[in-house]
């Protein structure tokens, strides 16, 4: 991976009005994944929908060269399905990000496109659930689903919020597996949002803890 | 708080109201209306024209055809030519409304592109049709042209505003994503806002083609054609009040009919959608049989529902 896909935070302060987190000076570099903790409405998803490009830093800066077009994957909290569209259909949507905009339009049954629907419904064990609308299905088949559209579109980093949910162990274990999986086989840096310290731990490489107003970033997470 | 919104009405009224003394004979005079003028309907309108040769014609006094006589009546011919107005202007007032709605939408567009564009919606549907049929009738003269194009502009602005409301009011977290991901304003448009808000778009679709049927129904007093004229001209001299109210009551078992198709579209794309849902010929079986029926569809509803609460 090029050092083109690190991200750097200089000097930002997030938040609405009032900064909610200040003064966060990071690098992240390509194949890193970065869990944030702390309590709730300290301003973690502030801090995620930034980077997102979402909402504008109140200071500082973010400076990545990531493609307008696919180069950020972001699986908000409640996950951004599509809830009355199949599952086929809400992973298409993360394919065609990998393409011109006019491609799908022009190619809309293109082979291409389906195999890498397909293949990335295989990878999360979602693929007898390709024509199904994805409000009929359990929550653990959603964050599937999200994962699989984030996934398809290869993007340089992953931004995912409370992505795990409440799940039971089982359905966490398969879920990180895959993740982690495709995210070093596309070489994405992931920056997660969690509230379980034990499934931080279990995927991230550095743990950022929020305190008052300030981010503090424990040591390396797996030593 | 409802009591004083409720009192204000009243107070509204009781001002605005100066001679109490017209609604004691009201009741008297509407049922005087109703047996001598309104009752019963005259279903005559249902049946084709009679000429003194003894022929079947055609309002428009073409030769009667048709196997059924029905489809040579002024009821059928004037409500096939109002449906057929009112499916031409939804759909033309749909397809330009779509793309107008997602500008004004609040959250898919800056203000600045926004307000003018809710502006434009604004001034489409502040005239009603009918003053725009009007001014579409000195144009190009009578006919169903001047109707359809007065009821496509009133379709804009009015089916505008209702989608422009339902798009705001989706989820933010599906556009959030799209938005990060880098999708345009027609991707996210038609991927994202179309599709989850599909049952409001559906819904306002089919209503307004309802309400393009009922109102086509007013722009026959200019001159637009349909049932609207039939009934026009039967309640202009010499009066004939019980043929205008079997031709209401034909409009009104249309528009009933359009609220049945709709609950079945919208069935579709609504949260029990998924389920497999009962066939309209079950109205044809027998009581007990589609009893059945229904048993054998409920067990099936439960067998397929895989609810969160499993996990």
């Amino acid at each position: 991976m090029s050092e083109d896909s690190t991200l750097e935070l200089r000097d930002l302060s997030v938040g609405y009005k009032e900064p909610l987190i200040s003064k966060i000076n990071k690098k992240i570099l390509p194949g890193e994944s970065i869990a944030i903790l702390g309590p709730s409405g300290i301003g973690k998803t502030t801090l995620l929908r930034t980077i997102a490009g979402l909402i504008r830093p109140l200071s500082g800066e973010i400076s990545h060269s990531y493609p307008k077009r696919g180069g950020i994957g972001y699986i908000p909290q409640r996950l951004g399905l599509i809830r009355h569209s199949s599952v086929r259909s809400n992973i298409t949507i993360g394919a065609r990000t990998r393409r011109s905009r006019w491609y799908p339009a022009l190619f809309p049954l293109s082979r291409e496109l389906k195999n890498d629907v397909d293949s990335a419904m295989k990878s999360l064990n979602i693929e007898d659930l390709a024509d199904e609308p994805v409000r009929i299905l359990s929550g653990g088949q959603q964050r599937r689903v999200a994962i699989a559209r984030t996934l398809i579109q290869k993007p340089r980093i992953i931004l995912a919020d409370e992505f795990l949910g409440e799940l039971d162990t089982e359905n966490v274990k398969s879920i990180i597996a895959a993740t982690k999986a495709v995210i070093k086989e596309i070489g994405a840096t992931m920056i997660m949002v969690e509230h379980h310290e034990e499934r931080a731990i279990a995927i991230a490489d550095r743990i950022w803890r929020i305190k008052g107003n300030e981010l503090i970033e424990d040591g390396d997470s797996n030593q | 708080m409802g009591f004083t919104l409720l009192l204000l009405a009243w107070l509204s009224l009781d001002d605005l109201v100066e001679d109490w003394s017209q609604v004691e004979s009201a009741p008297e005079k509407l049922e005087i209306f109703f047996t001598e003028d309104l009752w019963p309907p005259d279903w005559s309108v249902l049946e084709a024209e009679v000429w003194v040769d003894g022929s079947l014609h055609k309002p428009n006094g073409d030769i009667c055809d048709e196997s059924i006589e029905l489809f040579c009546s002024k009821a059928w011919t004037g409500m096939v030519v109002t449906v057929k107005m009112a499916f031409i202007s939804t759909i033309v007032g749909f397809i330009f409304a779509v793309p107008l709605a997602s500008l004004a939408a609040g959250n898919m567009t800056p203000l600045p592109i926004a307000i003018p564009a809710r502006v434009l919606l604004a001034g489409l549907r502040s005239l009603p049709s009918i003053i725009w049929a009007l001014l579409f009738a000195i144009a190009l003269g009578f006919g169903p042209l001047p109707g359809i194009l007065a009821m496509t502009l009133y379709t804009i602005g009015y089916l505008g505003k209702l989608q422009y409301e339902a798009m705001e009011g989706i989820s933010n977290a599906p556009l959030e994503s799209a938005m990060a991901m880098g999708l345009n304003h027609s991707e996210r448009l038609f991927h994202v806002v179309i599709p989850e808000s599909s049952n409001e778009l559906l819904s306002q679709l089919l209503f307004m083609f309802e309400y393009n049927v009922r109102h086509g129904t007013v722009l026959g007093l200019v001159g637009a054609g349909g049932i609207g004229m039939y009934i026009d001209n039967y309640i202009n001299p010499p009066f004939d009040y019980d043929r205008a109210f079997a031709l209401l009551i034909v409009v009104f078992v249309v528009v009933v009919v359009i609220d049945l198709i709709s609950m079945f579209i919208r069935s579709f794309v609504t949260e029990e959608g998924d389920v497999k849902r009962p066939k309209w010929w079950t109205v044809l079986l027998p009581a007990g049989v589609a009893a059945d029926y229904y048993k054998k569809l409920s067990k099936f509803k439960g067998k397929n529902r895989s609810p969160d609460e499993s996990e």
